[in-house]
């Protein structure tokens, strides 16, 4: 693992009970990367765990959301030169030796986003039941609008190559939801994305940021227009 | 044909909206609205019918009133969402001017101690 240089971009918010286990598993199995925690104006003790823990940490000076907290982290990458980003949570659903995998794959193949999936293998991750229908209908319309099978896009468990980071560090309108219509722009545009079965965690403490019924369906609605438009916006280039 | 004109008028706005959207003028999420608004308003063009039914089953007597109490609330919904968002943004602009403030000050502050040494 020596060449490139490589940073864990952990979005955090209101985290204190999974942070300091996360951060310990990626300096005990991960040791040759960099971690930055984007502190999402968390109001428990997050930021001093972190920073008890030796790892650099932005905070932000109000709540970004996570997707604004993750562009920071890759802007972070981009202004810092790194060559690859691994988005990570803080719940501790992911694995740092899962991490490792992803690295590895995005290094020996040409592709620019290498996504850790759940669902290419079973690997055992017992699934709430909104999640998986959402997943798979998503999965479904990404393999109608780019003929690539994602089986899991809506996973925030990835790892950018530089190409990716300076394209997400210049833009303006990096979306509130970076899931399944990130992947349909970056595959219209020609970026290959790769997916690889990975394990997860069941979350352990705090609460899912897709929580409730009214949230979902406002997810979905606003990931369909969202989509929509981002057919509209690229047109020259998906007939490629 | 005399709703033609309203037909037209309606897809005039929907294509209006898809235009600047897709030019990237104007964002994806702040389209949702304007498109539902104009979406509404070619349907009520193509079955101008539909709003003297609305109007008869909510017992209003002159059915046009309902078409303006309809814009009316769409308008003052748009208006107080813009001016909720304006007065998050503000806030945050002064939070961040503030916060860059110190920031400079702190920088100076450091510069002066490099030079110093």
């Amino acid at each position: 693992m020596k060449n490139g240089k490589v940073l864990f971009v952990i979005p955090a918010y209101n985290e204190e009970e999974n942070i300091e286990k996360v951060l310990k598993e990626i300096q005990n199995d991960a040791n040759f990367a960099d971690v930055i925690v984007i502190n999402d104006c968390s109001k428990d003790n997050t930021k001093k765990i972190v920073e008890q823990n030796g790892v650099k940490c932005i905070t932000g000076i109000f709540n970004l959301k996570y997707a604004m907290a993750v562009q920071t982290g890759i802007k972070y990458a981009y202004v810092n030169n790194y060559d690859y980003v691994i988005q990570f949570d803080a719940d501790g659903q992911h694995i740092a030796k899962e991490a490792i995998k992803l690295l590895e794959e995005i290094k020996r193949s040409d592709s620019d986003i290498v996504i850790g999936s759940r669902y290419l293998k079973d690997t055992g991750y017992p699934c709430p039941f909104f999640r998986k229908i959402g997943t798979k209908f998503f999965a479904g319309i990404i393999q109608i609008i780019c003929k690539k099978k994602i089986a899991d896009p809506l996973s925030g468990f990835q790892c950018l190559n530089k190409k990716v980071i300076e394209r997400y560090a210049q833009m303006g309108n990096y979306p509130e939801f970076p899931d399944a219509n990130l992947v349909i722009e970056m595959l219209i545009l020609g970026y290959k994305i790769k997916e690889i079965p990975v394990k997860m965690r069941l979350r352990e403490n705090g609460e899912s940021m897709h929580g409730g019924i009214i949230k979902p369906i406002k997810y979905m609605i606003n990931m369909l227009y969202t989509i929509v438009f981002i057919i509209i916006q690229n047109p020259r280039k998906r007939a490629r | 044909m005399k709703n033609m004109y309203f037909i037209i008028l309606a897809i005039l706005v929907i294509l209006y909206v898809v235009h600047e959207v897709r030019k990237k003028k104007f964002s994806i999420k702040e389209s949702f609205w304007w498109i539902i608004a104009s979406l509404i308003m070619l349907i009520l063009a193509i079955f101008p019918y539909s709003i003297d039914r609305l109007a008869k089953f909510l017992n209003i007597a002159y059915p046009p009133s309902l078409l303006f109490v309809l814009c009316i609330i769409f308008l003052l919904f748009i208006n107080f969402r813009n001016s909720k968002k304006i007065a998050e943004h503000q806030e945050k602009i002064i939070e961040l001017a503030q916060h860059v403030a110190i920031l400079e000050n702190e920088l100076e502050d450091l510069r002066r101690k490099e030079r110093g040494k």
